[in-house]
């Protein structure tokens, strides 16, 4: 497909955007694919988790069902702004202002990560998933949701100009660059005819 | 955020630890201070409680 690796416009597409609307969401998400994908992410209380690209806060809301040590971090304040009404900005989450392709966490940090509803808007996508499987430790679980490549005319030729969506293939050709060797994929739909979400399930490997 | 979290965070830019310099704290958070990498000299601030550990390059992003 080729269009992963020219994204530099997609940083200043969104910039403009998020200034006009909260975020185009292009695939729908929705409680029970939440719950579906938690379930595959399938953290221990207690775990230390990451929620990369955390938003408005839906997936970081899943995640504290799971444990109670949810760290969260979004470029955008502005973003995270309902995380904070939801949980406040102390207690329940730790929250980070911060870039997922340059995460600001030490190596070996976490027991699961989490993304969902982020990667289409990363320039760099593989550079972000390295970055995750620096900051987990070998053996940890990620779980990064993204839109699966559309059928609508529409949203192909936003595809094509801005946002990444890939396949099932491109999705392998991202995480075995970024150093995975275990990881599957799922589509997941909340009903017939809405746009499509591919939910990957890697294991971090042993360094 | 709380002091402890200097454990996991680093710069963005060269992975290297950062030190806290604290300017207004409450009930155990740091509320307003700086982090300040030890190796690059790079600094981030903490504002409202929250770090912000953006790369200088992606910070002149507004608030919409």
């Amino acid at each position: 497909m080729g269009l992963l690796e020219d994204k530099g416009r997609a940083r200043l597409f969104y910039k403009y955007l998020s200034t006009v609307y909260d975020r185009i969401n292009p695939f729908v998400w929705d409680e029970r694919m939440r719950a579906e994908a938690l379930d595959w992410l399938d953290p221990a209380a207690g775990d230390r988790v990451l929620d990369v690209g955390c938003g408005t806060g839906f997936g970081t809301e899943g995640l504290l069902e799971r444990t109670d040590d949810v760290h969260a971090l979004d470029q955008s304040v502005h973003q995270m702004e309902k995380a904070f009404a939801k949980f406040g900005t102390r207690d329940r989450v730790k929250f980070y202002r911060g870039d997922a392709e340059r995460l600001p966490f030490a190596d070996d940090t976490f027991d699961a990560v989490w993304s969902s509803g982020s990667i289409e808007y990363w320039p760099h996508p593989v550079a972000g998933l390295r970055e995750i499987r620096r900051v987990a430790k070998p053996g940890a679980t990620v779980l990064v949701v993204g839109p699966d490549y559309p059928n609508s005319r529409l949203l192909q030729r936003l595809a094509d100009a801005i946002m990444l969506f890939y396949d099932a293939e491109e999705a392998d050709r991202m995480f075995e660059e970024a150093g995975y060797e275990t990881y599957e994929h799922h589509i997941q739909q909340a009903k017939p005819g809405s746009p499509k979400a591919i939910t990957t399930v890697a294991t971090v490997p042993d360094r | 955020m709380k002091e402890s979290l200097l454990d996991i965070i680093c710069c963005p830019l060269d992975k290297h630890d950062l030190e806290l310099e604290v300017e207004d704290r409450e009930d155990g958070e740091v509320l307003e201070g700086t982090l300040t990498c030890t190796d690059c000299g790079e600094t981030y601030p903490i504002e409202d409680g929250i770090p912000n550990l953006l790369p200088p390059d992606m910070r002149e992003e507004a608030p919409a």
